[in-house]
Formats: structure tokens, sequence, C-alpha cells
């Protein structure tokens, strides 16, 4: 059977005709360019660069951002983007949402009219890849106290420091550089093959194989002064950037549960055991109306904050919500999905066992669950347990 | 010049078809609707034709209830065409083919098309009658299942493929094309072009409103009925590859009696 969506409070009636067709496009690209090759990425280690222009070409790159030659559309459509792509791999929604919230959108929010004409037009049509360096080897979750520097001399900069765990980083072909400065946390849009500046990536992952995570060097790295990000003023310029990408994510993670929901329900249905198919078994329904209830909540979510962010709401603790919930919602029903396949859920000839481990990462990026956790704590009490 | 593609909203064919008995009329409130995918090829070649240069306008017409347009905006104007006419009419709702041709006639004589592209039949129903019967309504010129397709000034060349090899077919414009596959590799539509498809021009008409009578049907459904339910399977255990085929050649002759 092929995949339809999963859409048990046809939600989807709720979406106009070309929000629909988004969404087929978006799940056809996936089936026909990305699916067929993604089990031998996967086991590479490797993402299939030669699929980013094409993204360009359909406009899943920057969807949300405005700008030039950016696709300038909404966030709903960003949302169902997300979720379609993530279907397919945590890997390919990961380069979406890095190259789309965390470089396109800081330089088409931060950047001078010049930046965003070097930069967006190519980096919407994905023949350039970007890269965003927040995280540190030293400070994850804790960026405020990043140890990377930048230091004025005369008009130029002077970049040092180290960024660790970066999406994109060795394909990069700028990375949005957060550092410390006289006057506070500021970004800068560092060029590949800049001398000083060096990537490395990062082997040995049992999660997110099909996506490119390295680590980024500077060493005294000259910059002019057209490299600064002159609206980006203080941690939380890198922190609004984030809360752009967590949105996807909290839309990408229903694609991940989707897809192994269906692949479970499937698998359940032909695999008999006791002289009858397994989904006919209660403890087996009970997991599968469990992974369909909590998917469908979190459509509910991802639904609502996008027409919300659509009219103009950005409040930082409902994406952390959305986000939260689910990862964590898309996390259980891998683990159930796997369990549901038995023996046949720990090889690579079905999805959920990927997705499971993708997750694993999803979890921890962009904010661990449990500094989520602190975010919602905090505005509802309203007294920050961080630190 | 002008292009007209006529083009049909069809059930996607992994579409779960729900029939336990024989009927007369198919339930089809859970289809999954695509646009018929030989269309695409004609959708495909409509818009390389335009990309090509020259001054093209493309149109896509179709017949159907109102659930048609969504695949208009997502296939056929998003990816290229420039206007869009829907015929719906509840006095279509069982028309047969040469009631469709001649409502489509009706349509297509209100503009001079040089080009009518269609896909060489339908998924749902495999007729594939209704672009000749057009081309013989309008007397124009029609090659059918046309793989490749070249322009020329007044004339068209096109490639057929027969049975063991090609046949290449000079045909006078105006013409009625049916597509084949392998004639093109029709696209996905961007995005943005999905979003402002809306922005498009799109008419909604009957029959009255082409100014035509809508035929009786000469053709009926009578009644759909359900494949009859597999045989069972027997498997031959294969240990001995010799003493298999020794056993299959006697069921086969014994059992099925097919040798
Ligand atoms: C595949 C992948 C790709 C990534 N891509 C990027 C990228 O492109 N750019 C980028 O900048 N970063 C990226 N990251 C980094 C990611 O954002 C960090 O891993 C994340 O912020 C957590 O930081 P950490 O790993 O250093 O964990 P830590 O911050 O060391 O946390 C370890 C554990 O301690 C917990 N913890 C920490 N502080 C508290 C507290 N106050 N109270 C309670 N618990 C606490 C955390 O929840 C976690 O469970 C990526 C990570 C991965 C895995």
């Amino acid at each position: 059977m092929t995949y339809s969506g999963v859409d048990f409070y046809r939600l989807d009636e709720t979406l106009s005709d070309e929000e629909r067709g988004v969404v087929q496009t978006v799940r056809r690209f996936v089936e026909d360019r990305f699916a067929p090759d993604i089990r031998e990425h996967f086991r590479q280690g490797t993402f299939p660069m030669e699929l980013s222009p094409e993204m360009g070409g359909l406009g899943l790159l920057g969807a949300a951002v405005h700008g030039p030659g950016c696709p300038g559309m909404s966030q709903t459509i960003y949302g169902l983007i997300c979720r379609e792509l993530e279907r397919g791999d945590s890997g390919l929604r990961s380069f979406v949402s890095v190259q789309g919230s965390l470089v396109m959108w800081p330089i088409a929010t931060f950047g001078t009219v010049e930046q965003q004409q070097k930069w967006l037009p190519e980096l919407a049509a994905g023949k350039r890849v970007g890269c965003f360096g927040l995280t540190e080897p030293d400070h994850g979750s804790d960026p405020g106290a990043m140890k990377t520097r930048a230091v004025r001399d005369g008009n130029e900069w002077i970049l040092t420091g180290n960024k660790m765990w970066i999406t994109n980083a060795d394909v990069a072909d700028v990375a949005v550089v957060w550092a410390r400065t006289e006057e506070g946390v500021a970004g800068f849009l560092v060029e590949a093959g800049t001398p000083g500046f060096t990537a490395h990536p990062i082997g040995g992952k049992f999660s997110l194989r099909a996506s490119d995570t390295g680590e980024l060097a500077f060493d005294e790295v000259r910059l002019p002064a057209s490299a600064l990000l002159p609206g980006a003023r203080g941690l939380k310029a890198p922190l609004s950037c984030l809360n752009e990408a967590r949105y996807g994510i909290a839309w990408g993670a229903i694609g991940a549960a989707s897809d192994c929901y269906h692949v479970a329900l499937e698998y359940a249905r032909q695999r008999e055991q006791f002289g009858k198919p397994i989904a006919g078994f209660q403890l087996v329904q009970q997991k599968l109306v469990t992974m369909l209830t909590e998917i469908t909540k979190a459509q509910a979510l991802a639904l609502q904050l996008g027409r919300l962010k659509d009219s103009g709401t950005h409040e930082t603790p409902l994406t952390s919500l959305a986000k939260r919930n689910n990862v964590a919602m898309a996390l259980d029903c891998a683990r159930q999905a796997r369990e549901i396949l038995g023996a046949a859920g720990i090889t690579d000839e079905f999805s959920p066992g990927r997705h499971m481990a993708n997750l694993e990462s999803v979890y921890t990026y962009e904010g661990t669950h449990d500094i989520h956790t602190l975010i919602i704590g905090a505005e509802i009490t309203g007294l920050p347990a961080y630190r | 010049m002008k292009i007209a593609v006529c083009v049909k909203q069809v059930p996607d064919s992994e579409t779960r078809i729900n029939l336990a008995a024989p009927t007369a009329e198919l339930d089809s409130s859970g289809f999954t609707r695509i646009l018929n995918p030989y269309d695409a090829y004609a959708v495909e070649e409509a818009v390389k034709i335009k990309e090509a240069g020259s001054d093209v306008e493309i149109t896509a017409i179709t017949i159907g209830p109102d659930t048609v347009k969504e695949t208009l905006k997502k296939d056929c104007l998003a990816v290229g065409c420039d206007k869009a006419l829907v015929i719906t009419d509840p006095a279509l709702d069982h028309a047969d083919a040469a009631a469709i041709a001649t409502v489509l006639s009706a349509a297509l004589k209100k503009e001079p098309y040089d080009l009518v592209l269609c896909g060489f039949k339908a998924i749902d129903d495999d007729n594939g009658q209704v672009p000749i019967l057009i081309a013989e309504k309008l007397g124009m010129a029609h090659v059918s299942t046309i793989t490749s397709l070249e322009l020329g000034e007044g004339t068209l060349t096109a490639h057929r493929e027969i049975e063991g090899g090609k046949e290449i077919v000079q045909a006078s414009m105006p013409a009625v094309l049916t597509c084949q596959k392998g004639l093109n590799e029709p696209r996905l539509p961007s995005l943005p072009n999905i979003m402002k498809a809306g922005m498009k021009p799109m008419e909604t008409v009957t029959c009255a409103d082409l100014g035509v009578e809508v035929p009786a049907n000469l053709v009926q459904i009578k009644q759909y009925s359900p494949p009859p339910a597999r045989g069972e399977c027997k498997l031959i255990d294969a240990e001995d590859p010799a003493a298999a085929a020794r056993e299959l050649a006697r069921l086969l002759n014994e059992e099925a009696k097919v040798i």
C-alpha cells in the first residue's frame, strides 16, 4: 500500500487546495528522488548533495523566508514541507532546516541588502549551502558561555574559536558563526576557503548518518567588516534562529512518526503468528492506537502553531512545547514500531530503526528535550531553573 | 500559437476500491484523486513548447465536478498552463466517451487551437476514445500514442512506437495528439508556483454556457463486479528441480488442463 498520509482527524480538510498540492508534491519528491537511496546513504554516512539544487528549484529551501530569490511562502507551508521531508529521513529535513531557518533566515533578518543579494538567491536555489555555528565543544545547552571570540582590528575582525556538532559543516560554502565581541554576541558570515577557517567531519555517528555533521575551527581568521550581520545584537539573535528551526522540527517529527506508524500497521496486518495477523492481537492494537493518538495530537499542535505564526505570533514557549512534545512522541512511535516489527525491525530493511536512531539527535539538538521543559517551566512559573 | 490540453482527474491507481458485490455505481467517496498520468505528458509537452520560446498560450480543459480544481491548479496551472476551463455539469455525471467528446469539441471550438494534446487514455476507464472522437468532430489530423514531437511551419513530425519499431508521422496542423510514456519526463510543480496557480484564470462553465446540448449516451455501464476470488496456491517442493518440473508439468496437464 502506498502512503497517503496519516490523517485520522481530517485536519487535511482544513488546508487550502494549494497547501494540499504542496503536500502531494513534496511527498512525490521524497518518494521518487530520495527514498530509493536513503538506505545506502545511511549505511555510507553520506547525504545526496545533488538534491540540493532540485530542492531549490521546487522552493523547498527557505520556504518561509522573504528576501531576494526566496520562496516567501507561509509558515504553515514550511511546516508541511518539513513534515513530508522528515518522513523520508531526519537528515533530509535537517539539511532544509539549517539552510532555511539557520542560514537564510538570519541573513534575511539581520543582514545588509548587499549580504542578502549576495547570498539569498543562490542559497534559495540550492546552488550554495550554508551552516550555522553556535554549539561549541564545551558549550551546548548554555551557548551564552561560548568561547569563540571576534576582536576588532581596524576595519576588520579577527575570529578565533571552535564550533562542534555543526550540520553541513563540511559541505557549506558559508558559515553563520556566532562569537563573543566587546559589544556582546555577534553573528558573522564566514566563507569557505577563508584563510584560517577549516572544517572536519565527525565520524562514528549512529544517528543522523545521512547528514553531514562536523566541527568548524577558526584560527585567527581575518574577516572584512562586511562579514558582520549588523542586525544581530546579543544572544537573542542566534536563539531567534533556533526558534524558527524548532518550529520546523515540531512538524518534521510528525513525518518520521507517521512513517513508523504506516510501516508498523502494514507489517502487523501481514505478519502472522499463532495463526492470525499480529494486528489482531490486543497488545499490538494498543501500540498502534497509541501511536495514532499521539500523532493526531501532535498534528493539531503543529497546525495551530503554524496558523499562529502566520498570524504573527512568535512566542518561544509555544514552539518549545511543540518541539518537546512532538519529538518525544516521534521517538516513542519509532520504538513501538520497532517492537511491532520484531527482529525485522532491527535491520535497515524497514525505516523505524533508522528513524529511531535519527530522532535521538533531534531530541537533543535545537534545545534538548529537558531544556525545553525548563523554557516552558520558566514561562508558567516565572522562575527560570536553568542555573 | 494556442494549445489546448484536455485532462481528466482519475482515482489514484493505489486507491482502495470498496467493491464487495456487483454494483452499477462505484462508491467513490474515499478516492484519492490525481491527474491522469498520461495527461501529465500532454501538459509537460505543451509547457516545453511554450518554453522553447514561441508565443504560446496553453489552456487546460477538463470535465468534472468541483474537486477537479485542485488537480487543475497543482498539475496544470502550477506547471505552466496559462488558464483553465472547467466544464461542470451534473448532466455529464455518467457521460460516455462520445458525449464527453461532443462537449469537449464544443469547448475547443471557442478558440482557434493549433494543437490539442491529450493523454492516450485515462487510467480509470481505459477507453482511449475521446481524443480520436474530438479529432473526427473538429476535422483535425490525429496522431496517437506519440513518443516524440517536433513542430514545423503548419506541420508537425511525431514518433510513434509500434510493434518492434518506430513510425515517424507527419501531420498538418491543427491536430489532436495523444501522448504516451516516453514523450517527456513530467516535472513537479515548484511550490511557489502552486501557491500562485490560484491567481491564473479558471473559468467554470456548464454545457448550456457552451451552447451544447448534452448528447444521449450511446454506451452505458451496467455493472462493476469484483474479480473472482483467486484460487488456492499450490507450492511444489523444489528440493529436486527435475522432479519439481515433472510435477509442475503434470499439474498443468491434468489439473489446470492448460497444456
Ligand atoms: C546531529 C546533530 C547536529 C547538530 N547540528 C548543529 C548545528 O548545525 N549547529 C549548532 O550550533 N549545533 C548543532 N548541534 C548541537 C546541539 O544543538 C547540541 O548538541 C545541544 O544544544 C545540546 O548540547 P550538548 O550536546 O553540548 O549537551 P549538553 O548541553 O552538555 O547537555 C547534556 C545533558 O545535560 C542536560 N542539561 C544541560 N543543562 C541542563 C540544565 N540546566 N538543567 C537540566 N539539564 C541540563 C541536557 O538536557 C542533556 O541531557 C547538533 C547536534 C547534533 C547531535
